[in-house]
């Protein structure tokens, strides 16, 4: 989620939301499948519409489209593959939303809100 | 002595979550593991001696749990939302062939077998409908 979320930055995460938050936001999941806790953005909100290679899908009313922040050059550069986002799990639904990550407050240089981008 | 730090730091790690797969998806993988499940239970029908029996459920287990991993890696990591439109009835496939590795992993009955091979055939069907074959395989060298 490089550059707004670093490897070893601490957030703060709002529990207490039950829907989705507008597009852009970053969030808290349990991943579909495996559990594993992931931060992922909020792409695509509930009825949007969501374009793929061949064709789209329109997103459930409890349904969001989560994508990692890198770019395919960006994990390329990184080595890395794929990332785990929705293109490999699809929609994923608001029963596994964890919370709303809003404020760093570490590394004492990167202190501040976690602002919705992109 | 307790630092600030150790208790300001959080408690719980979350991930952004990006894998290096080797990108490499085949159903043969599957089917050698339900082939050998399909042969263990006809020997098994050929050979009465209970030490014999006992090696192959023990085996047929095991190549059935294997059989199991193979659809699951591809379920799960190879098929993607947009080839649902290729494979409309991809999920009720994965569905029942998993189910059915279930079934002859605890089953003798040959046909229990046939009928796995039969439906990772259906799953080899869909990995090629989508490209799997062109997309996830290395080509061999030719002759």
């Amino acid at each position: 989620m490089s550059p707004t979320i670093e490897p070893g930055d601490w957030l703060l995460i709002d529990p207490t939301i039950r829907r989705w938050p507008r597009r852009g936001t970053i969030v808290v999941i349990r991943e579909p499948d495996s559990d594993v806790l992931a931060i992922k953005r909020v792409a695509a909100g509930p009825g949007d519409r969501v374009n793929l290679d061949a064709g789209h899908l329109v997103l459930g009313p409890d349904e969001a489209w989560l994508l990692s922040d890198a770019t395919d050059a960006e994990l390329l550069a990184a080595g890395l593959g794929q990332p785990i986002d929705s293109r490999r799990y699809g929609p994923v639904p608001v029963d596994l939303l964890v919370g709303r990550a809003w404020f760093r407050y570490a590394p004492i240089r990167r202190i501040g809100p976690i602002r919705p981008g992109r | 002595m307790f630092r600030l730090s150790d208790i300001l730091a959080p408690k719980t790690i979350v991930r952004a979550h990006c894998d290096l797969p080797c990108g490499v998806y085949d159903p043969e993988q599957a089917r050698i593991e339900a082939e050998s499940c399909y042969k263990i239970i006809e020997k098994m029908g050929q050979n009465s001696d209970p030490t014999f029996t006992a090696r192959a459920i023990d085996i047929k287990e095991q190549r059935a749990e294997l059989a199991k991993h193979h659809l699951d890696v591809l379920w799960h990591d190879y098929f993607k939302p947009e080839h649902l439109e290729k494979v409309p009835n991809l999920h009720e496939l994965f569905w029942n062939a998993t189910k059915q590795v279930s079934k002859v992993k605890a089953s003798t009955d040959l046909a229990d077998a046939r009928k796995l091979l039969d439906l990772i055939d259906e799953v080899d069907a869909a990995w090629k409908a989508t490209g799997g074959q062109e997309k996830t395989r290395v080509a061999r060298q030719t002759a």
